[in-house]
């Protein structure tokens, strides 16, 4: 079950400090959900000022899952914790084309029968790169329309516990130990302040070294945001919904029971940003779910970010 | 664009060589050797986690709390997917589970040959064949047995099934002791053989240990398919009824899945 979203969110979390330009607010957004609490699940939007600005951030955040073994009626729940501080980055290498990287550091815990399994570490580094396909130039059209797609990977750089695999939620982990292949696609479009933006995303996982191999993920998104601004600052309050369907997870190339599911979230946030700075903030609430055979619930995700515009 | 599109490609190319270095020591097709094979009989009670001294209710009203519960497992045999059998050499295939004591609900069979199972059997008791032996053909087991209680005299034989506690119902008002404990009468063995699915491959290999996670629900032995009311006689050691709890044993296991780690 890779329910966890990868916070992959590619966003260029600036604000435009161009003197010559107005804000032009270009939203982009991508979540990348991975199996191994991984990630987060994105802000998912950022907004920025212009094209080819690039940025460095960090972020945090926090995902509330409840397990159950599903071996007995009468079994308990237990809460898990998944932690993930993110350094994120995104540059532009020419014309059209961006690369974005993150670099996460998981720190989960779990309830037990007898008290608290922690694990910690590196998670798996991702390098993604987006073609912009196609963009409206001018303000003095109806609508404003911006197209990119995109293919990234995912390294094994954090490490997969067999372990606990085994157990009942097999994404409690740093990392999933496989090489991963992302594809992404993202459709913008504005009208004046008011702006959706729609992104789906589908992860290839392989299997890794310990002949497991997490399902395949496909993860969407459509989000509406207002960008308000005033003389020194930039706001944008963003209201949507985010969704991941997981494939079945296979050991030995045999699939493991009760491993698909799906997810549907509803997500509020919002971003602030004055000069090079910008700071972005949201939650998500589960609507829809059933994970794991019903043996995992998420309560809940949220998040905070710092981006400084290089 | 063009340049952009290859560095494009290239990184897909690059990517998709990694993806094909992945390890190709597969363990599917190496089925060489022997490996180990664990049973693990997890006791429940009407789904429920089981614990002694607890109140379960039954279909019937009644209300029970378990203080002993112990079985005897024998004679494994595992299905591999072609649909041959290996059998554990008889000599090493008696067990007690005892509810009580944690260490007996794992069985570890060494030196089975790897290869894919699909289904498990076993037999709840001691085998006719093997009793027949008499007292000095019994090896070891019989002073496990015992040991454990599991054992009226020689001449009566082995306990198959052991479960006792106390009761209430709506005419035992004040609780009660019962008695349940299954095997040979004078008309009946009793000894009835178990075979179940297995819900995933359990897949033996020298460097894999499949464990068989099996739930034995123990209020199928009274409150099964046939409905034994303890209020009408609440020790149960032959006579009719234990006939009709030895069928009832034939529903109270079920694989709930299978690790292999």
């Amino acid at each position: 079950m890779l329910f966890f979203q990868f916070g992959l969110a590619m966003d260029k979390d600036s604000i435009a400090t161009n003197p010559f330009a107005k804000y032009h607010l270009q939203l982009e957004a991508f979540d990348f959900c991975d199996a191994c609490g991984c990630s987060a699940s994105g802000g998912s939007m950022g907004f920025a000022s212009m094209l080819n600005s690039n940025f460095v951030g960090i972020r945090y955040f926090n995902q509330s899952y409840k397990s159950n073994d599903g071996l007995y009626t009468n079994s308990p729940w237990y809460n898990q914790d998944f932690n993930t501080m993110q350094i994120w980055a995104r540059i532009p290498v020419v014309k059209k084309v961006q690369v974005s990287t993150f670099i996460p550091y998981h720190f989960h815990s779990r309830a037990i029968e007898n008290g608290n399994q922690k694990i910690q570490g590196l998670g798996d580094i991702t390098v993604l790169g987006m073609y912009q396909v196609f963009e409206t130039k001018k303000d003095s059209t109806f609508f404003n329309h911006s197209f990119q797609i995109g293919t990234g990977i995912k390294m094994p750089t954090g490490k997969f516990n067999e372990a606990n695999a085994g157990t009942v939620n097999p994404s409690f982990q740093v990392g999933t130990g496989s090489w991963d292949y992302l594809f992404a696609t993202e459709y913008v479009i504005k009208r004046k302040q008011l702006g959706l933006n729609a992104m789906l995303n589908y992860v290839v996982k392989t299997e890794n070294d310990k002949q497991y191999r997490f399902g395949n993920q496909f993860n969407y998104a459509g989000t509406f945001f207002y960008l308000y601004e005033t003389s020194k600052y930039a706001i944008v309050p963003q209201l949507g919904l985010a969704g991941e369907v997981y494939g079945t997870n296979y050991q030995y190339k045999q699939k493991v029971r009760n491993t698909e599911g799906d997810i549907l979230f509803g997500k509020l946030g919002f971003e602030i940003g004055r000069d090079q700075f910008s700071f972005g903030a949201n939650a998500m609430l589960p609507i829809n779910q059933n994970l794991t055979g019903g043996n995992v619930r998420a309560n809940y995700r949220w998040s905070v970010n710092l981006n400084y515009s290089l | 664009m063009k340049f952009q599109l290859k560095n494009i490609a290239a990184v897909v190319a690059i990517s998709l060589s990694f993806a094909s270095c992945s390890n190709d020591d597969d363990v599917n097709s190496n089925t060489l050797g022997e490996g180990n094979l664990k049973l693990e009989f997890d006791q429940i009670y009407n789904g429920a986690d089981f614990a002694f001294n607890t109140a379960y209710t039954n279909s019937n009203g009644e209300v029970v709390k378990v203080d002993v519960a112990k079985y005897i497992v024998s004679n494994i045999v595992l299905t591999k997917m072609d649909g041959s059998v290996y059998t554990v050499p008889k000599s090493e295939s008696y067990f007690i589970i005892d509810e009580e004591t944690e260490a007996t609900h794992l069985i570890n069979l060494p030196n089975i040959p790897a290869a894919d199972y699909t289904k498990v059997s076993f037999g709840i008791g001691v085998d006719k064949e093997q009793f027949d032996l008499g007292a000095t053909g019994q090896t070891s087991f019989l002073q496990t047995a015992q040991d454990a209680g599991m054992m009226w005299s020689w001449s009566a034989g082995y306990k198959f099934v052991a479960l006792e506690g106390k009761f209430t119902s709506s005419t035992v008002t004040t609780e009660a002791q019962f008695k349940v404990h299954t095997g040979q009468t004078g008309n009946d063995y009793n000894y009835n053989t178990i075979t179940l699915d297995l819900p995933d491959n359990a897949l033996v290999r020298t460097t894999i240990t499949p464990q068989i996670h099996i739930m034995a629900d123990l209020s199928k032995i009274i409150d099964g398919t046939n409905v034994i009311n303890l209020s009408d006689g609440a020790t149960i050691m032959g006579g009719e009824k234990l006939p009709l709890i030895t069928a009832n044993l034939s529903n109270m296991f079920e694989v709930h899945h299978v690790h292999n780690d």
